[in-house]
């Protein structure tokens, strides 16, 4: 069978609308990838930071590197050292470089849920700026990593207030204490009471007072006094015939004395001498009577010796006088 | 023994037949594109060919494509978005649409539109034309059939299936843009970075070469089927259905490829 012939039908414009879609698609393709140039920096001059790394898990090439959540840059390159370290280049626009100063610091999170974030840190914006190709340790801060010690301490933490709020607990007893004192407190005698533990004392300690404020009111009728007898003493003591006059008459009486005692001192000194003449005899006799002494030590040892004889001459008449014990009869 | 040997004849010369077919297949491609590379092939005759068949493919379902696109991508934004706000992932939305969208639903959409719509339609002409030996009468006349009707309705395919998934990617990046962010300039800086995150070199070339083996795919494989059919009028529609299952096929390995090529 045959086919017959078809005529494409006539197609009003054909090449203006043809020529609109292929331009349309040329300029977005172009556009599309002008624009992914643009944002992937390629027209944008750039500074590169480097952070090494131990562990290099989660960071991927075009990772962005985020200051107070803003992307302010990306990675572009890593590369595994012969030390088995990882440095990661990471490509900052200048114009976002400003961001990062000398202290700035680089930390890699590893989230719960998420990919791993970079992220910088500069605490102090006035510090210089950091240069082109600095190195930098990227810290890490998983948060995974450390939940099971964090849970660990969280334990202990718990375990610790427990205790602390337990009934017997010291810092209940504290507070009870505390309660008791401040309850004191609120009496009639105030802190006073607080401190000392009850009424009876406070109280005491405020006769006291009272007592001590009568004491001095009459210690200054006693000091008024004091300073009238003073006074009277002081006109005694040093006015016109007062008793420093008659003194210093009788010092001169005195010195004229000391004069006539010096004389007779003298006189003494003179008959001293002559009494030393006389002891010197006197020590001749001494010796004589020294061996009388010796003579009657023999003496007396001589005595004792009779008398423990006559002693134990008694005690043997004693011992064989029946009759000198037990005179009288003990009837039954 | 003697079934056994049957059976495996029949096995070999089954895989046989089937390697010769995609071998045939992929020879009239490369044969179509050597062609289309020949500059002193686009005369006025040829790129009368291949400037109807971009107004057939592209321009004629241009309005309805792309409001379809928008309407699905749409729609998917609003369900990712609205999905990663609940496992408060919003920081994601945007990317894991455009990704979705972008790279990998919207050109394979265009390519099994493109498919439905023009390839079909390729695969019958070109299967009618053979059966009615017009081919054959074009060749005795002089007329080369691969340059004048093959290669440009293979670039044609081409051009449209690439025009297409370029118009429908922009829009549903646009859309996103807004549906995420709302109507108004002060995220650029943010969706800047997403797009440079997303559109990776890597990335960017295998998009590129996706679309352009998907219009290469969608045109190639219905003619070569349509080709393969007997001289009968009532193959017609097998010729169509083999073509289209084919086609089908290589989308979807193109589409496995590709994502193996960018993830792993």
């Amino acid at each position: 069978m045959e086919r017959a012939p078809v005529r494409a039908p006539l197609i009003k414009h054909l090449a203006l609308k043809v020529g609109l879609l292929l331009t349309l698609t040329a300029v977005l393709a172009v556009g599309l990838l002008v624009y992914v140039l643009y944002a992937r920096g390629a027209f944008e001059p750039t500074q590169t930071v480097i952070l090494l790394a131990d562990d290099a898990e989660g960071v991927s090439t075009g990772m962005p590197v985020t200051f107070s959540g803003f992307p302010i840059g990306r990675v572009k390159r890593l590369e595994l050292q012969d030390d088995g370290h990882v440095r990661i280049h990471v490509a900052i626009p200048e114009k976002d470089a400003r961001w990062l100063r000398t202290s700035s610091q680089f930390v890699l999170e590893r989230g719960l849920v998420g990919g791993a974030k970079i992220r910088a840190y500069s605490a102090i914006l006035n510090d210089p700026p950091l240069p082109d190709g600095a190195e930098r340790t990227l810290l890490s801060g998983d948060a995974t990593q450390d939940v099971s010690q964090i849970l660990a301490r969280v334990k202990a933490i718990l375990a610790n207030v427990e205790a602390m709020t337990a009934a017997q607990s010291p810092i209940n007893e504290t507070l009870q204490n505390a309660r008791t004192i401040t309850g004191r407190m609120a009496g009639e005698y105030g802190v006073l009471e607080g401190v000392l533990g009850g009424p009876d004392k406070a109280r005491r300690v405020v006769d006291a007072l009272d007592r001590a404020n009568a004491l001095l009111a009459s210690l200054q009728g006693v000091s008024l006094k004091v300073d009238q007898t003073l006074t009277r003493a002081d006109a005694r003591l040093f006015g016109a015939g007062g008793v420093m006059d008659q003194t210093e008459r009788a010092m001169s009486q005195v010195n004229a004395i000391l004069t006539d005692v010096r004389a007779s001192l003298l006189k003494a000194d003179a008959i001293l001498k002559e009494a030393q003449g006389a002891a010197a005899n006197v020590n001749s006799i001494t010796a004589d009577v020294k061996g009388a002494t010796t003579d009657l030590a023999l003496l007396r040892a001589e005595v004792d010796d009779s008398i423990t004889k006559v002693n134990h001459l008694i005690n043997e008449i004693n011992r064989k006088w029946p009759f000198k014990r037990d005179v009288e009869l003990k009837l039954p | 023994m003697q079934a056994l040997i049957q059976f495996l004849t029949r096995v070999g010369e089954a895989a046989l037949g089937w390697l010769a077919a995609w071998g045939r297949i992929l020879t009239f491609g490369a044969h179509a594109l050597i062609e289309a590379a020949t500059p002193s092939a686009y005369n006025s005759a040829m790129r009368s060919v291949v400037m109807k068949q971009i107004y057939f493919t592209a321009w004629q379902i241009l309005p309805g494509f792309l409001v379809f696109a928008a309407l699905l991508s749409y729609v998917i934004i609003q369900i990712v978005v609205a999905t990663a706000r609940d496992f408060g992932l919003s920081e994601f939305a945007l990317e894991m649409s455009i990704r979705v969208l972008v790279l990998e639903l919207l050109p394979l959409l265009t390519a099994l539109f493109v498919a439905l719509r023009s390839g079909a339609a390729i695969n019958t002409e070109v299967a009618l034309m053979h059966i009615n030996n017009e081919l054959a009468a074009l060749q005795a006349s002089g007329v080369d059939p691969m340059r004048f009707e093959f290669t440009p309705r293979v670039i044609g395919g081409a051009v449209s299936v690439y025009s297409l998934t370029l118009l429908s990617c922009v829009l549903a990046s646009v859309l996103a843009y807004v549906a995420v962010y709302g109507l108004q300039p002060w995220a650029l800086g943010e969706f800047r970075h997403v797009i440079a995150k997303i559109f990776t070199p890597v990335a960017l070339i295998a998009l590129t070469l996706k679309s352009l083996a998907f219009g290469l795919a969608v045109t190639v494989i219905p003619m070569r089927a349509g080709l393969e059919a007997p001289r009968m009028l009532f193959f017609a529609p097998i010729a169509v259905l083999r073509g289209m299952v084919r086609l089908f096929f290589v989308l979807m390995l193109i589409e496995v490829a590709s994502l193996s090529l960018v993830y792993l």
